[in-house]
């Protein structure tokens, strides 16, 4: 009853304010005339009654507020007045609310963006609903091996032994890329994609968007061929014709039954986390059975992927994996020290991508920090310059509490102001992102300005709006009523807390512009020595092209393949423009190479784990030349290098150094580990070429003539990638190779044919990136920090100016005060940058991983970013700084 | 005239106590405490009207327009049920507090 009556109670309070409101006057009028009754009959002139009545009263109003207090209404009533006086304040400034308005929608709509790709990358889990009980099992290789400790797929005939013995998983699936050349309707076309085994989609718990997924049955050997297609294949190729499921189309020359496709958000497996060791498809066109025979035998070329039983716990996985490395010792004793590890699938997914997100995060939040610590000067300069109006307000009755409230409330507006126009500012930065943001962040398309994103930015709204009012508030309110009526209207320097804590904003501002302005210097330094290392050859008037061989029987044989190949470069050498062609396993920028353990003649075996290895890839005569590496000594591959022929081998220069110091390797013999096939004779050494990136470090490199294939299995020839050094212009190149390949076997797929530089730039789509967005904030900090600068200067310099003006009478000359302003701000400026050159010291060794040709913490980047900071300080001081010289010392004075 | 100041709390008890006699206004209120107590206790008007908006939104008082000896509106409160069990509470922890005090004042 009681919490009913008070519910009750405070409700009409609420609602029928004005008639509350109206009874309270009534009530106090009463009482007051009564009292003023009571002392009329104790013999009291009218006047004099009144008078005495209202001193004992006490402040109407106070008692008022008092009982409006007790209604336990006044937090609503009194927002609702706060929240009018804010506005009618806000609109009176409309310079200083579009200034604060602005710098909040900076900070709050960069960090809203960021966070949107944070959470999408990051936070959302994966869109397989198993995601979250899915986790991917590797082999580990033991530490000091030749390949490292690293994650390692699985071999067929362990991925069999592990899948016969577990326990754990509800569903164990493997997959491992192919190839698959489309022909049939249309341009055939290359694209990669995933053999599956029967457990790989329920493991992930995909739902087909048409037909059906591959099942036990499908995965039999012997079974007729069927695909599942992706979403972006059945659309692009065949024009998301819904009645596909069950049509027959070409793959690898075999007529193959569609039957599923899978919803737009199935992409895996797509390469983003996945260990260097197994290969996967860049974009899963499709997935067909991988239908292992019982024996199956192969190379350790397989993902596992499982679903936990349910109620199963990861001690659980253990011991099953304890128990199958027990068993895989067993049946390998020579593989000793290899064991097996699971990862949860969100986990693998984003490790790489983790690194660079959190640095934006950071460098967001930075620039949120100078934003709070900008907008939160500039309340308090106009606070201290609003000290008349508290005053009056607090002799009014007004308490301290509710001098601070209102000013919460107006920055609290002025961040939702700022939030609405940060919010759209994020939706058009995550839209730009999404089109121009590096490829190989996963999940990046599905980022965008959801609901979990729209919380985040009210929460960053409604802590900037208190973090830049409530410490101004603070600072300003605590004051003595009596001392601050004494003063008047006198400019004075208030209290003496809001200098201190304005000149702390300052600083720190100048401190965190400084971090991330050093954090962008560096990655700009970084991205200078990308472009100008030296890469090994010359990307200018440079095409190429993948040419992949469709598995056949009409190319199963290696001899036969490097026929083609060279019958093909033949013809290229024929276009008219043509300067010079090659081909080779994998040109630069166009992807891994395979690796092998090597063995010297005349040098004693290695001991196991310790053995010189060296990348080895299968090239043409013409490829360097082609390319533009020098080829430094000796000769190049020629086609009177045949299996008739003595085998040999190219070097690059980092091999030759490595493995023959101080020697000319000229005439040595190399070959890989294997004992029975025989050791090639070295005729040439070429300059090192980046392969994958231009800040990889150079690794020793083998090239093999591809006419000389002795081992067939290995490396694959199943694919060359082709380089046309052209005379200029490279219009119309795509015909003339199309139809030089036409020549030979219409059949044949042109793959990825492009401008070598536009994979260069592609390479380095995520330095480009991170640099882009980094100095986008660091632009952003300096000029929100300038703008603080100048706000507390000219604030200072309009306090200061009766001083300045008694300075000035007293015959101080004005280069004087110039300097003594701008020395003011340099002070400042220089604290900041101090403590700044600490932060960034300490700071920039996080993003060592990003760092090329330039360290952490540079002395030359923190030198450079700490004049230009300082410039930019003076330079902000510059304006208030000649105000103040000025100041005429007569009005100045008579001000007073 | 020396006036003591009202220890906390007990505010609220005079007033339900000023009340147990029927319904009054608050001028009337504090008129009675303090001719009762011999002019010592006086209620300031700056505590009694909150102090009855209190009493009055905890539901142990109610409100209601009224009109005064000489034909004015007033507003007049009245205890009500659950106010009069808070006055007995009240008053008895008061006995109780008063005598306990008074106990070690004396021979403590």
């Amino acid at each position: 009853m009681g919490m009913l009556s008070d519910w009750r109670y405070r409700l009409r309070a609420l609602l029928r304010r004005e008639t509350v409101e109206a009874e309270l006057s009534d009530e106090l009028r009463f009482h007051f005339e009564k009292e003023v009754e009571k002392l009329e009959r104790r013999g009291l002139t009218p006047e004099e009654a009144r008078r005495q009545g209202r001193l004992a009263f006490g402040g109407q109003e106070q008692v008022a507020e008092d009982c409006r207090e007790e209604r336990g209404t006044s937090l609503v009533e009194n927002m609702h007045q706060d929240v009018r006086y804010a506005l009618r304040v806000l609109r009176k400034n409309p310079g200083f609310t579009a200034v604060a308005a602005v710098t909040l929608a900076l900070g709050i709509g960069a960090s809203t963006a960021a966070f949107s790709l944070v959470d999408a990358v990051l936070l959302q889990p994966l869109p397989y609903p198993h995601a979250g009980r899915a986790l991917m099992v590797w082999l580990e290789s033991p530490p000091g091996s030749y390949y490292g400790n690293i994650d390692m797929p699985w071999a067929a005939q362990d991925y069999l032994m592990y899948s016969g013995m577990q326990r754990a998983f509800a569903q164990l699936g493997a997959f491992r890329k192919k190839t698959f050349n489309l022909t049939g309707e249309g341009e055939p076309e290359l694209q990669e994609g995933v053999e599956v085994s029967a457990g790989f989609f329920p493991a992930l718990g995909g739902r087909p968007l048409l037909g059906r997924m591959v099942t036990a049955a499908d995965d039999q050997p012997g079974h007729e061929p069927v695909a599942v297609l992706s979403e972006w294949l059945w659309r692009t190729r065949y024009a998301g014709d819904r009645g596909i499921v069950g049509r027959s189309i070409d793959v690898n020359g075999l007529p193959t039954t569609v039957i599923g496709v899978m919803p737009a958000s199935f992409v895996f497996p797509d390469g983003a986390g996945m260990p260097a060791g197994l290969d996967v498809p860049r974009r899963t066109a499709m997935w067909v059975p991988m239908a292992l025979p019982a024996g199956a035998h192969g190379s350790n070329d397989m993902g596992v992927v499982g679903e936990l039983k349910p109620g199963a716990t990861l001690a659980q996985l253990d011991d099953d994996l304890a128990n199958f490395n027990r068993r895989f010792a067993e049946v390998y004793p020579q593989a000793k020290g290899f064991w097996t590890r699971a990862v949860p699938l969100a986990e693998q997914a984003v490790t790489e991508t983790r690194r660079p997100l959190l640095l934006w995060m950071g460098a967001v939040l930075v620039v949120l920090l100078i934003a709070c610590a900008n907008v939160a000067g500039l309340t308090l300069n106009r606070a201290v310059g609003r000290r008349r109006e508290f005053t009056l307000r607090g002799a009014l009755g007004a308490r301290r509490g509710r001098l601070v409230r209102q000013m919460a409330v107006e920055n609290l507006l002025l961040a939702l102001v700022g939030g609405g126009l940060g919010l759209a500012g994020a939706e058009a930065s995550v839209e730009a992102v999404r089109r121009f943001g590096p490829a190989t962040l996963p999940h990046l398309q599905e980022a965008g300005v959801h609901w979990p994103v729209a919380l985040f930015a009210l929460g960053v709204t409604l802590a900037t709006g208190l973090l830049s009012g409530l410490g101004p508030a603070l600072g300003t309110t605590r004051m003595n009523l009596v001392e601050a009526l004494k003063e008047g209207g006198r400019r004075t320097i208030g209290s003496v807390t809001a200098p201190r804590l304005r000149n702390g904003l300052l600083i720190a501002q100048v401190a965190l512009a400084m971090v991330l302005v050093a954090a962008a210097g560096l990655l700009l330094r970084t991205f200078h020595a990308m472009l100008h290392t030296n890469a090994g050859f010359d990307a200018a008037h440079v095409v190429t092209f993948e040419l992949p061989l469709p598995v056949s029987p009409a190319y199963a044989d290696t001899n036969r393949m490097a026929q083609v190949y060279g019958e093909v470069l033949e013809r290229l050498r024929g276009i008219p423009g043509v300067q010079a062609a090659g081909f080779a396993s994998v040109v630069p920028m166009g992807g891994e190479t395979d690796s092998t353990i090597i063995r010297i003649s005349g040098r004693p075996h290695a001991r196991p784990g310790d053995e010189p290895g060296a990348n080895y890839q299968f090239v043409s005569p013409g490829f360097f030349r082609a390319m533009g590496t020098p080829l430094e000594e000796g000769r190049d591959m020629a086609d009177s290098d045949t299996l008739a022929s003595r085998p040999v081998a190219i070097i690059n220069r980092t091999m030759a150094e490595k493995d023959w110091p101080a020697q000319d390797p000229i005439g040595k013999q190399v070959g890989v580990g294997m004992v029975r096939i025989p050791l090639r004779t070295i005729i040439g050494v070429v300059a090192d070429t980046k392969q994958t990136s231009l800040r990889e470090a150079p690794a020793p490199e083998m090239y093999v003539p591809y006419t000389q294939n002795e081992i067939k299995t290995w490396p694959s020839m199943q694919t060359m990638q082709y380089s046309l050094r052209l005379h200029g212009n490279t219009a119309g190149i795509a015909a003339a190779v199309r139809q030089a390949v036409d020549g030979v076997d219409a059949g044949l797929p042109v793959s990825r044919l492009t401008e070598l530089q536009t994979m260069v730039d592609a390479s380095m789509s995520a330095d480009r990136f991170a640099l882009l967005l980094l100095s986008a904030f660091g632009l952003l900090a300096l000029v929100l920090a300038s703008v603080g600068m100048y706000g507390v200067i000219s604030y200072t310099v309009l306090q200061r100016t009766a001083e300045i003006g008694v300075r000035m009478a007293l015959g101080a000359p004005r280069r004087q005060i110039l300097g003594m302003v701008l020395r003011q701000g340099g002070t400042l400026a220089l604290a900041g940058i101090g403590i700044g050159l600490a932060g960034a010291w300490m700071t920039t060794r996080l993003m060592a991983g990003f760092l090329y040709g330039v360290r952490a913490g540079d002395p030359a980047t923190l030198a450079i970013v700490a004049v230009l900071l300082l410039g930019v300080a003076l330079a902000a001081c510059w304006v208030p700084a000649r105000r103040a010289m000025r100041v005429d010392p007569m009005i100045a004075l008579r001000a007073e | 005239m020396s006036y003591l100041d009202l220890p906390q709390g007990t505010l609220d008890l005079l007033i339900l106590r000023a009340l147990l006699m029927g319904p009054q206004h608050g001028w009337a209120i504090s008129e009675r405490v303090q001719q009762v107590s011999g002019d010592v206790l006086r209620i300031l008007q700056g505590s009694l009207y909150p102090a009855l908006h209190r009493l009055e939104r905890r539901g142990w008082i109610k409100a209601q327009w009224g009109v005064s000896d000489n034909n004015r509106r007033a507003k007049y409160y009245e205890l009500t049920r659950g106010g009069r069990r808070q006055l007995e509470a009240e008053t008895a922890s008061w006995h109780k507090l008063t005598a306990a005090v008074a106990q070690v004042l004396e021979k403590g």
